[in-house]
């Protein structure tokens, strides 16, 4: 298994290498010039000597590979500069907001499992009908765009019921809000998934077998059907997981949730581009990680790789 | 053959939600190009007079869907926002297959090392969660409608790619395709007259299905204020100038909210009825 995991993380470099790649690239080569920028920002008027010294600071007098690789150097240990808006260095500022979208994207991610979890098995045993309408409200709740969510949740919770404060200060119970938003709609459109792979199961020989020997339907989900849906389903949650660190930004805008969102939306109004690099970099990096994770439950479940991978 | 497949699903009789939910969901784009051209005929005032005189009316003969805060009236910007957000989200989504389609054929078909790499040119983009790098292409070019299509497109087109390529290696491994090439069929005949036809229906499904959440990302730019800028009449950006209103002007937040929801709602609904009319399999009840 270890051997498994060292093999996947060589294979992986070459496409970490690039990702670090496009993250340096589109904004090193972003139109517009940064010093210029900051000078304006200072409210000085520039004489060229002074813009030779700023460039000669960040190292934008040298050629572009150069350049990459002085910041991929510092990147491996995390060194990203100072933030141009805020003068703070980056790994503060990230350091500062990280763990808020982590909190909100993880518990989001529990919720959405759980509510996937029990919109599709409920559409699965359910009849005819109240099959058809768990499968609309799924879609429905799909369709729903994020912020109309909730707008609409704040308007119902906070504004008309007053159960709820809007301007928190980052406890727990001003997370409820944020991570339901997110929930319902990762939550839907993974239930789509569950309800899917659970269906093309229930179309599949051992489990006519399985009904032919009398077993009752839960412990057919639970003994025949589980095992072969978690590795498909394992690599769904890490798509969703990455697609609830992205949509964190808005939730985090609307709620006004103190996370990486609000950074980086802050970051592209300014043009910041050492906080936007470690804002790919992170985010990229947090994505792989659970994707690799994802890898590994797709072995754990898989008898037949299981044996590959332990043989090889 | 067993009986099994004398059920044609185009011929099945009686109550069936996938084709409920076909129907429904074209019913639904009709109601919405209706909407559009109906901009004319109902002789509505244009989308961007003001009428400071009536800010944040709520509805009435004069407005039926009421006033925004500067006095413009909500139903006309909601209509003139149609061609701009559905636009948007059919620019982006073509831009993805002609990027993808190509990409996905070429190395379905090609195989060895040349899939390899194209695969991994394109697992490094998917290596970034799709809307973050769609914000920092935006950061990179500023923000705008176009930024944000161009950002949607960039970062959307590599899962679109692989969905493609494994839909062509399935499709190539089917026995009268190898036939085909075993008599001597040219490369492109058999592209064209024995892999297209088979990914396309399949192919169908997740255009509607990817229309529907490209739609969507777009119009969370738009809310977020980096994708269409003010004046221009869009839903997402109708939504973030509705946000200070909430209490005293609701209507600014219920009529572009749901005018999303339904066209969002409609290309799914089409794309998740059409998947249930091609599939064929049918499962073992308990």
């Amino acid at each position: 298994m270890l051997r498994y995991i060292l093999i996947r993380l060589a294979t992986a470099l070459p496409t970490l290498l690039g990702m670090s790649f496009v993250a340096f690239a589109i904004v090193s080569l972003a139109p517009g010039d940064p010093v210029m920028q900051e000078l304006r920002a200072m409210g000085v008027v520039p004489r060229p000597e002074d813009i030779a010294a700023i460039k000669a600071e960040y190292g934008l007098d040298k050629p572009f590979f150069p350049r990459y690789f002085d910041w991929l150097g510092r990147a491996l240990r995390f060194e990203f500069g100072e933030s141009i808006a805020t003068g703070r260095s980056v790994m503060d500022e990230i350091g500062i907001h990280l763990p808020s979208t982590l909190a909100l994207a993880v518990s989001s991610f529990i919720g959405a499992v759980t509510i996937s979890l029990g919109l599709g098995v409920a559409a699965i045993s359910a009849g005819r009908w109240t099959r058809a309408g768990l499968r609309g409200l799924t879609i429905a709740l799909v369709s729903v765009p994020s912020f109309w969510l909730a707008l609409l949740l704040i308007y119902a919770f906070v504004l008309q019921l007053g159960w709820m404060r809007l301007v928190g200060n980052g406890s727990a119970p001003d997370l409820i809000l944020p991570a339901l938003t997110l929930s319902l709609g990762a939550g839907a459109s993974l239930g789509r998934v569950v309800y899917e792979r659970i269906r093309s199961e229930m179309c599949e020989d051992h489990v006519r077998l399985a009904i032919a020997k009398g077993l009752s339907p839960a412990s057919i989900l639970v003994g025949h059907i589980a095992p072969r849906i978690i590795g498909p389903l394992a690599t769904a949650w890490a798509n969703t997981f990455g697609a609830l660190l992205g949509g964190a930004v808005i939730v985090e805008s609307i709620f006004g949730w103190p996370g990486l969102g609000q950074l980086i939306l802050q970051a592209i109004a300014q043009r910041d581009l050492p906080v936007i690099q470690a804002y790919l970099v992170f985010m990229g990096l947090g994505f792989f990680i659970t994707s690799l994770l994802a890898d590994i439950i797709v072995i754990l479940f898989d008898p037949q790789l299981r044996r590959e991978v332990n043989h090889e | 053959m067993s009986n099994k497949s004398t059920s044609i699903p185009a011929l099945r009789l009686g109550f069936d939600v996938g084709r409920i939910g076909f129907f429904a969901g074209l019913v639904l784009l009709a109601l919405i190009a209706a909407l559009a051209l109906s901009g004319i005929i109902l002789n509505l005032p244009p989308p961007e007079k003001m009428d400071l005189l009536s800010r944040l009316a709520s509805p009435s003969v004069a407005h039926p869907l009421g006033t925004d805060h500067l006095g413009r009236d909500v139903l006309s910007r909601m209509v003139a926002a149609i061609p701009v957000s559905m636009g948007a989200a059919m620019s982006a989504m073509a831009a993805i297959l002609a990027i993808s389609l190509p990409w996905g054929l070429v190395a379905g078909l090609a195989g060895g090392r040349v899939d390899m790499v194209m695969m991994r040119l394109a697992d490094i983009i998917m290596a970034f969660p799709t809307l973050v790098l769609a914000l920092a292409i935006i950061g990179f070019m500023g923000a705008s409608l176009e930024a944000s299509i161009i950002g949607v497109a960039a970062a959307w087109w590599p899962s679109n790619a692989r969905l493609v390529r494994a839909l062509v290696l399935s499709a190539s491994a089917r026995d009268f395709v190898r036939g085909a090439r075993l008599g001597g069929a040219s490369r492109l005949r058999v592209v064209f007259r024995h892999i297209l036809p088979q990914i396309l229906p399949p192919l169908a499904v997740i255009i509607s299905l990817e229309t529907a959440s490209v739609l969507l990302a777009l119009s969370s730019l738009s809310f977020l204020g980096i994708g269409a800028q003010p004046p221009t009449p869009e839903w997402g950006a109708m939504l973030n100038e509705a946000r200070p209103f909430l209490v005293q002007a609701p209507h600014m937040l219920i009529v572009p909210g749901l005018a999303v929801t339904l066209s969002v709602l409609a290309f799914n609904l089409v794309g998740e009825g059409l998947r249930e009319l091609l599939d064929k399999r049918e499962p073992y009840e308990w």
